[in-house]
């Protein structure tokens, strides 16, 4: 396992020299989906709460990040990406409080209203936004360094995603963390047992959001363009599709299951009209044949 | 606002309602009999929509003719899809099925992309253009002919529900999947049942609607605000689900003159959300009851 680790650390150390530009580019575009996906995760697959306005946590660390480097240009990026991870969690948390009586589909309903609700903020907020027009964001700044080449921003992601993911691994060590996993099993067992649900619920929801919300700045400083049209429904069920195509509940699954979509998505590009017919086939058999999503058929594969 | 010009809106808010409605009833019948929620509803609403306008052009089909194809479209697509697919995933979790539906819905609106293009096309209706005047209220025929019919279609499915052995067997199933096994109801048939008569209802839904908004490989979207309706009257309830279309097609035709242009659209969301923190269950749902 340690092994593993650390050829996984060289491969993605070594990226930008291996592959060519573009790929270094799309694997800014998997990481930043891997750290959305163990967001989503943490909220979907542990205390099961179904979240198909993702995208609208994402869009508002992605404005969050892109306004404060304008504004305030001076920032590092540390900086920039906790506050708009860190005001997104508290959107998230805002949101999540009045919501924890849903669940199920009506959490699902309520979220999806979120995101529509978020973007078309985005969209009449237009001294700030320039709403259907777009934002253009200007280079991240790390001292006296501008990230202005996608290596330099592709570095950026990866030191981030690679902190975040060990965090989400290590949370399973933590008294939150347990909680988390106590509920995953069963949340009445876990009420049972002392562990307060609604409260860890919304601790789950605010991590959630502040993980999406520092995806969404770093989103903003990869593309280096915003507009609210990038965030719609389609992305949020995207990220539904990534935890459940690579494991609920699962880090590493997560991260396949981001990888997998992203990757998919863009090999399946040169197909024009027909890859949605190829996607949402390959969804299907996908979910017929590997149900529990890879996780599952990992685990499967190592038991055999 | 004129208490005519009122009229006229809350009308065809009600119109735009009943399509919502017709639309939430397919949903909250696939999913009261099977515990899933068919992402793919919109999209077998626009491939039968086109199927009719399609067989409508090839032989000059009467308009009543095409409703007919559309309906024997909807029933076949979700036969073949059940059988061939949902059915297969009988022990997967939810989370696992909604992907397939989604898969499904992703998949069905590239094919009808491919089929008929992605491009709009007008499609005749029932009903004439000129409108009816009711005092000094001018109310459109379509709006009230497609009010009409959706509540006749409505009191249809309360009928099957209420008087008939299969409305029966899927309330039963419903309730208690197993204790309705164990009673000799054939669970796989009320699922194919289920798949069959909600896809019936969309594709008459899709005939009725498809003169206003146009046919298009993307009028399957209505799914999403069926989705809404249907939560918001409590899902799994279907006078949940008319109440629920109802209330959101008329705020959504009310809000833009009452409203500025920024939160116009989000008002049906907002609402939504209020009435959801209120009442977690939607206007007439039932939270259900968990055993450990």
């Amino acid at each position: 396992m340690g092994g593993a680790l650390v050829l996984l650390g060289a491969l993605l150390a070594a990226w930008p020299w291996l592959a060519p530009r573009y790929f270094v580019f799309l694997a800014s575009l998997v990481l930043i989906n891997a750290v959305v996906a163990i967001g989503l995760n943490l909220l979907s697959g542990y205390t099961n709460q179904l979240s198909f306005g993702h995208a609208g946590f994402l869009a508002i660390g992605a404005y969050t990040a892109a306004l404060l480097t304008i504004h305030a240009p001076a920032l590092p990026v540390i900086v920039t990406l906790v506050l708009a991870g860190s005001l997104t969690a508290v959107v998230g948390l805002a949101f999540g409080v009045p919501c924890l009586r849903l669940s199920g589909l009506y959490l699902a309903m309520a979220t999806l209203a979120f995101g529509f609700v978020i973007a078309e903020t985005l969209l009449s907020l237009e001294p700030l936004t320039h709403g259907a027009d777009g934002l253009r964001v200007p280079a991240a700044r790390l001292g006296g360094v501008t990230l202005a080449t996608d290596t330099g921003r592709y570095y950026l992601v990866a030191v981030v995603a690679a902190l975040l993911t060990a965090a989400a691994v290590n949370l399973a060590r933590t008294r939150t963390g347990r909680a988390l996993l106590a509920i995953r099993e069963s949340e009445i067992a876990a009420q049972a047992s002392g562990v307060s649900v609604a409260r860890y619920k919304t601790i789950a929801f605010g991590l959630s959001a502040f993980y999406t919300g520092v995806a969404g700045g770093l989103f903003a400083f990869v593309v280096g363009f915003l507009s609210p049209d990038a965030f719609d429904v389609f992305l949020s069920v995207d990220f539904v599709v990534m935890i459940i195509v690579g494991g609920l509940g699962s880090v590493p699954g997560s991260v396949a299951g981001a990888a997998v979509v992203t990757v998919l998505h863009d090999g399946l590009a040169s197909f024009q009209s027909y890859r949605p017919l190829i996607f949402g086939v390959l969804l299907v058999v996908c979910m017929l044949f590997m149900p529990g999503g890879l996780t599952s058929a990992v685990r499967a594969l190592a038991r055999r | 606002m004129s208490a005519a010009a009122l009229l006229h809106v809350v009308v065809s808010g009600l119109a735009t309602g009943s399509i919502y409605a017709l639309m939430a009833l397919s949903l909250v019948i696939v999913y009261n009999a099977t515990r899933t929620l068919n992402f793919a509803q919109g999209e077998m609403l626009m491939v039968s929509t086109f199927a009719a306008w399609s067989a409508q052009r090839a032989f000059a089909l009467p308009l009543l003719l095409a409703c007919a194809v559309a309906v024997v479209t909807g029933a076949l697509l979700a036969l073949v899809l059940e059988r061939l697919v949902i059915r297969r995933a009988i022990g997967a979790t939810h989370w696992d099925v909604l992907i397939i539906t989604l898969g499904l819905s992703l998949a069905l609106q590239a094919g009808a992309g491919l089929v008929w293009t992605h491009d709009q096309f007008p499609f005749p209706s029932f009903f004439d253009n000129r409108p009816i005047a009711l005092g000094p209220a001018r109310l459109a025929p379509a709006s009230l002919g497609i009010i009409g019919a959706s509540l006749v279609i409505m009191a249809a499915l309360a009928a099957l529900f209420r008087w008939t052995r299969l409305g029966r067997a899927m309330r039963a199933v419903a309730q208690n999947q197993r204790a309705a096994r164990l009673m000799g109801i054939s669970v796989e048939r009320v699922y194919a049942a289920a798949w069959v008569l909600a896809a019936i209802v969309g594709a008459i839904a899709g005939v009725l609607v498809a003169p206003v908004i146009f046919l298009s490989s993307k009028m399957g979207l209505i799914v999403v605000n069926a989705f809404t309706a249907a939560v918001l009257g409590g899902f799994g309830s279907m006078p949940g689900a008319v109440l629920g279309g109802m209330l959101l097609g008329v705020i959504e035709n009310l809000a833009p003159f009452y409203l500025p242009s920024g939160i116009r659209y989000s008002v049906p969301f907002l609402v939504l959300i209020a009435i959801l923190v209120v009442r977690p269950a939607g206007l007439l749902g039932r939270l259900e009851q968990r055993k450990v």
